[in-house]
């Protein structure tokens, strides 16, 4: 039972779409600079992924791949219009900055290559339970990001000054993007490695006190 | 493997003391705050090189002192004003992003002192290439009044220098704080090549490719000022030397050594004289990392089919000889 | 003289390098020498023809219509997607099963549809370059790109997979610092 809860919990934390899989990683990289466009991408990301891996739930399965590929591809750029107009209400500024970004974020890969791979396999409310963590762990990730970003690059939060003395205007560009996520990258992947150790170290205990 | 581990700290011991000249020298035109940014940069380093080792789960080696001589490249490209703030930032980058990330000294990918400079040059691009004027000796925390730009910038917009040839040699002129040192440098890149330190054909590929575009399309009218002037300023010399023959990156033969310094030379010595980038090749350094990698990976196919061959003549004498042998028995 | 400067505007355009796009579809790939390549030659295909399509998606659409363009630009790209699988299925049947792979892996991913909005983007911005010619160009030199990136990577494959680098950083985290850096040096010589 705990397996089963923690294979649902493995999104935000065990197996982070972007820190584990390394998908969805374009917008994090270009866009994850300011806490701003962080909040306008989480929103479409969210609704997006969201409604396109369940709606495209659906599909038939005994159709070819490459069918299924194409209609789920159409399912989220269909999903995408009332978000995007949604979005100019809500986020005007920030959909300019994001750009092209927006749109690709209807072709992600987790719509489009692992919906197939990992939530069509499971049963629809474990499924969308699963969806909803990968969907936080993303979130979470582009949040972090462009919050460390955003202060040590600019000294700005939410675009308010902040007490920061030598800021690294490098970190704001794609190039510091690139190294900020490969180095949360491997410190996400020692940490979740420690925390397996010791994982096995208590469950080794537990057997041995048995 | 004793032999190869003894040699990496003879090497790291002969460069440390050239670089330690070059310091020495930095420490004359711009007094005590070179040398303790100098200072700076080698303490976090090893701080940096000894934290992240631990993190890899190994332990802090003589060999790993290399770090030091890292260090020493960087803090010497810097201006001596420098904050000592962006050195410390810079000397970690160099330390664990350029190095440890991808497996430290026996994994090397970039050389530390370029693609760090290459960050600090990207993030703090504006108080990098603006120097104090030598002999404007500062304190500890002491900034000077007024900066300039280096000579090299000059150079690269006027294509002359006003200065004299013994000013030039002596290092006598605006710029980085310890890669100026003309004649430093020479003698260093001679004792080094001699020591079989450096890479000989990197550095020779990149004097000649440096030497030879400069005299075909001179920067500025004169082909002689442009050869001679190319290659002093722009840091063409010191990072010939410390970073594009630097052992560890450049290929192993020679032969294909001097292609890759000939081709970054070239390629650096273009930027300059069509967009007066200053200081390109530290840049293209970096960018040519690729193409390093590229050429030792051509080395390792080139050995493993030599290898075979001998392998093959061995097997094939060896079986030339019983085959003899059976005869004269029979 | 002026290749030189051709050289850094065109990696300084690089999708990957400047934009990460089909940074995702590049470590997908990542796992051998061949697939990058394949990939990145299937991406080339895509980005080519692709553009060509947008080019008239672009023209005929009408402005109070743009939100369509991201549904019209995936039924091209799903449309060439089937076509290249036929093409190759018919063209050489015993090689389908090796290319079918590279082909799925290029299909839609932030490389191909990136390469068309950024497109229609810069000839909004500059209408001279409302030319099929110009996008079928563009499309080109953005799976060139491409390409590039899958050489600059495969160069430091076998380091960055090695077993020197820190487990935790080893593959996907060493690729993207050291793309980062090269990254780097390109915006220091733009």
């Amino acid at each position: 039972m705990n397996e089963r809860r923690s294979r649902i919990f493995d999104g935000v934390l065990g197996d982070n779409a972007v820190l584990s899989g390394l998908m969805v990683i374009s917008p994090v990289i270009i866009c994850g600079n300011t806490v701003k466009n962080a909040e306008a991408l989480i929103y479409a990301f969210s609704a997006i992924t969201f409604l396109s891996v369940l709606i495209s739930s659906f599909v038939p399965k005994k159709l070819p791949y490459t069918i299924k590929v194409i209609i789920y591809a159409i399912i989220s750029s269909i999903v995408y219009m009332p978000v995007k107009t949604a979005a100019e209400k809500f986020y005007p500024d920030s959909i300019t900055r994001i750009g092209i970004y927006f749109p690709l974020l209807a072709v992600n890969s987790l719509i489009i290559l692992q919906s197939e791979a990992r939530f069509f396999k499971m049963k629809k409310p474990r499924m969308i339970a699963s969806l909803t963590f990968y969907i936080i762990g993303f979130d979470a990730v582009m949040l972090l990001t462009a919050f460390i970003r955003e202060l040590l690059a600019y000294g700005t939060i939410r675009s308010k000054m902040a007490d920061v003395n030598t800021l690294i205007s490098g970190l704001g560009e794609p190039f510091g993007g690139f190294i900020f996520l490969g180095l949360m990258c491997g410190a996400y992947r020692k940490i979740r490695s420690m925390a397996k150790k010791e994982d096995n170290t208590g469950s080794d205990l537990n057997v041995s006190g048995k | 493997m004793l032999k190869k581990a003894r040699k990496e700290r003879l090497i790291w011991l002969d460069i440390m003391m050239t670089l330690m000249a070059l310091a020495l020298m930095s420490y004359f035109y711009y007094g005590v705050r070179s040398a303790v940014l100098c200072g700076i940069c080698v303490a976090v380093s090893l701080v940096a090189e000894i934290v992240s080792l631990r993190l890899m789960g190994r332990h802090f080696k003589a060999d790993d002192l290399t770090c030091t001589s890292d260090a020493l490249i960087l803090a010497l490209m810097l201006p001596a004003c420098m904050d000592y703030s962006i050195a410390v930032i810079a000397s970690v980058f160099a330390v664990v992003v350029a190095k440890n990330v991808f497996g430290g000294r026996k994994n090397m990918i970039f050389s530390p002192a370029a693609a760090a400079y290459v960050f600090a040059l990207t993030s703090w691009g504006s108080k990098l290439l603006m120097f104090p004027e030598p002999h404007n000796k500062l304190g500890v925390f002491e900034k000077p009044d007024t900066l300039t730009h280096s000579a090299s910038y000059a150079f690269n917009i006027s294509g002359k220098l006003d200065y004299t040839d013994f000013e030039v040699l002596l290092g006598n002129f605006s710029g980085p704080a310890g890669s100026v040192s003309i004649l430093l440098l020479v003698i260093s890149a001679v004792i080094l090549i001699f020591r079989g330190d450096i890479s000989a054909g990197a550095f020779l590929g990149s004097m000649v490719g440096t030497g030879l575009f400069a005299f075909i399309a001179p920067v500025g009218n004169s082909r002689e000022d442009s050869l001679s002037y190319s290659l002093v300023t722009n840091m063409v010399l010191f990072a010939s030397v410390y970073i594009i023959a630097d052992k560890r990156i450049a290929p192993k033969r020679e032969y294909f050594a001097i292609f890759y310094g000939l081709f970054a030379a070239v390629f650096a010595y273009t930027l300059v004289l069509t967009t007066a980038k200053e200081n390109a090749i530290v840049m293209v350094s970096v960018l040519f990392t690729p193409i390093a990698l590229g050429f030792k990976n051509l080395e390792k196919k080139i050995s493993l089919a030599e290898e075979e061959e001998r392998i093959k003549e061995t097997e094939a004498a060896a079986s030339d000889e019983n085959t003899e042998e059976a005869t004269v028995n029979e | 003289m002026y290749l030189v400067n051709d050289i850094i505007a065109f990696l300084a355009a690089n999708l990957i390098l400047s934009q990460a796009l089909g940074t995702s579809t590049l470590f997908v790939a990542a796992d051998s020498r061949r697939k990058l390549v394949g990939t990145a030659c299937c991406i080339t295909i895509f980005t080519t023809i692709g553009s060509a399509a947008a080019y008239f998606i672009n023209k005929l659409l009408p402005s109070e219509y743009k939100n369509f363009t991201l549904l019209l630009y995936v039924l091209t790209i799903g449309l060439l997607y089937i076509g290249l699988l036929s093409a190759v299925y018919f063209i050489t049947p015993e090689r389908f099963e090796k290319i079918r792979k590279y082909i799925h892996l290029s299909a839609f991913n932030c490389a191909v549809i990136g390469t068309l909005f950024t497109m229609e983007q810069k000839s909004a911005n500059d209408p001279s370059l409302m030319k099929l010619g110009e996008y079928v160009k563009f499309g080109l030199e953005a799976g060139l790109g491409f390409i590039t990136a899958a050489l600059i990577l495969t160069a430091a494959f076998r380091k960055l997979n090695s077993s020197k680098v820190p487990s935790s950083f080893r593959g996907g985290p060493a690729i993207l610092i050291y793309l980062g850096i090269i990254s780097m040096a390109v915006y220091s010589l733009k």
